[in-house]
């Protein structure tokens, strides 16, 4: 299970909620989506009580108290999305990372989200080739046959540090975070020969 | 929509059929006929408001249990969590298994591929297994030693031990590793196998494993939600007695 990333919505209209909730769930990540009606107090307070990564809120549901001042340092941590309709002058919308227009159609608003997850990291690029580089191959092998970060980087002449980048992007371009999954993977791939490792 | 004290139990299983295994958990079984879920939960002695908690917990993801529950009998949750972890070694996992032998018996596969999948299986049940025997060996009991205490002032020396290995904070990071596991197991057959002439043993297995692992996520859903915060006013309310010298 990836850890769920979390979302706040802060927005009064279930209906609004509810779609917004399910277009999210097209995309096959796993949030912990919670929910508040509106902020008219104190918008840092509830940031830091929901440390959400993404806000979607309502600009109706913020605006008289929080002008867009973004210096407390919970804002580092937050992609803003300010929700907004066809009467709010753009302007507005300007104190947001990210605006979605509540009024679009459904291709629209999918890829407005797709936009948004990609800015706050969650979604890669497409561009970006999802293919092992030959270095990458040569890391989840020593990976698999058991290797420590510390061995891997002195076989390769490598920093520590750089293994350890590798092995999150190897890990991000084949969906598989464990030890003895990346084995099980190297070894259908004849990366390594079953008889390699006796670990397994 | 919430299950309310109100509802037909069996409106309840026709709204979300996932709740089934949790009801059947308390002790309750099929057959429910008209009765509602107040009446269920008398009949089987069930306080309501936990219950309630629970199922809704599970229901909807969303769902933030209310502050009573912190007041919650800690023994009666922890029969839940017992019954819960005894239903994935005694019920599902073996029912997974038997797919994995069927498919370990079928001549069309390559032997290498089944044998990499058996045993990548076995070491996640493996690794399952150890874990809950942790919770129920080291957590549960350490938890109703708190809660004896608390209500009777016995038991402290053992108590305070017990709290020396464990924090319920450390207990809530622990789950991620197996949860790991089962989560590039799926991803293997789904994107790594190589492609087999009929793929419906593993489908079986797939959906299976999704199942399981939806299971096992409002799992940890409930314990984060409910136990880690009774756990956790526990301790507040214990280290306040044990400094005031009450008790002694």
């Amino acid at each position: 299970m990836i850890e769920a990333v979390k979302i706040l919505l802060i927005e009064p209209s279930y209906i609004i909620k509810e779609g917004l909730r399910s277009a999210l769930g097209r995309f096959g990540l796993s949030f912990r989506i919670d929910e508040v009606d509106e902020v008219k107090e104190n918008l840092v307070l509830t940031l830091e009580k929901f440390t959400p990564r993404i806000v979607f809120a309502n600009h109706r549901a913020l605006e008289t108290k929080w002008a867009g001042n973004r210096s407390a340092a919970v804002f580092d941590e937050v992609l803003l999305v300010g929700m907004y309709n066809e009467k709010v002058p753009l302007f507005e919308m300007a104190r947001y990372d990210e605006v979605l227009c509540i009024e679009e159609n459904k291709q629209q608003i999918i890829s407005s989200l797709q936009n948004i997850l990609k800015k706050a990291g969650l979604l890669s690029n497409e561009s970006e080739t999802e293919n092992l580089s030959e270095r990458e191959r040569e890391v989840l092998r020593f990976v698999a046959l058991g290797l420590t970060n510390n061995e891997i980087a002195e076989r390769l002449f490598i920093s520590t540090f750089t293994v350890m980048t590798h092995r999150k992007n190897i890990t991000r371009k084949l969906g598989i975070k464990t030890v003895s999954g990346l084995t099980v993977y190297a070894i259908l791939n004849k990366i390594i020969e079953s008889g390699e490792v006796n670990a397994f | 929509m919430l299950i309310n004290e109100e509802m037909k139990m069996a409106e309840v299983i026709h709204l979300n059929h996932h709740l089934l295994h949790v009801i059947n958990r308390f002790g309750i079984q099929l057959g429910y006929g008209e009765k509602t879920v107040k009446q269920l939960c008398a009949e089987h002695e069930l306080p309501l408001p936990f219950f309630l908690e629970i199922v809704n917990t599970f229901h909807d993801p969303s769902y933030f249990p209310v502050d009573a529950m912190l007041r919650f009998d800690a023994a009666l949750l922890i029969r839940y969590l017992q019954q819960t972890h005894a239903y994935y070694l005694e019920f599902r996992i073996p029912e997974i298994e038997q797919y994995i032998t069927r498919l370990t018996t079928d001549e069309s596969w390559d032997e290498a591929v089944k044998r990499l999948i058996r045993d990548f299986f076995h070491q996640y049940v493996f690794e399952l297994t150890q874990h809950i025997k942790r919770e129920e060996d080291r957590v549960y009991p350490y938890v109703l030693a708190l809660a004896h205490y608390l209500e009777t002032g016995q038991g402290e020396k053992e108590l305070v031990e017990s709290l020396m290995h464990y924090s319920i904070q450390e207990y809530e990071n622990e789950h991620d590793d197996v949860e790991s596991k089962l989560f590039d197991l799926k991803n293997i057959i789904i994107k790594y196998i190589p492609r087999p002439k009929d793929s419906r043993i593993l489908n079986l297995i797939l959906h299976e494993l999704f199942e399981l692992e939806d299971d096992l996520h409002n799992h940890s859903h409930i314990e984060n939600m409910i136990l880690v915060p009774i756990v956790e006013r526990m301790e507040k309310e214990f280290f306040a007695l044990t400094r005031n010298g009450r008790h002694d």
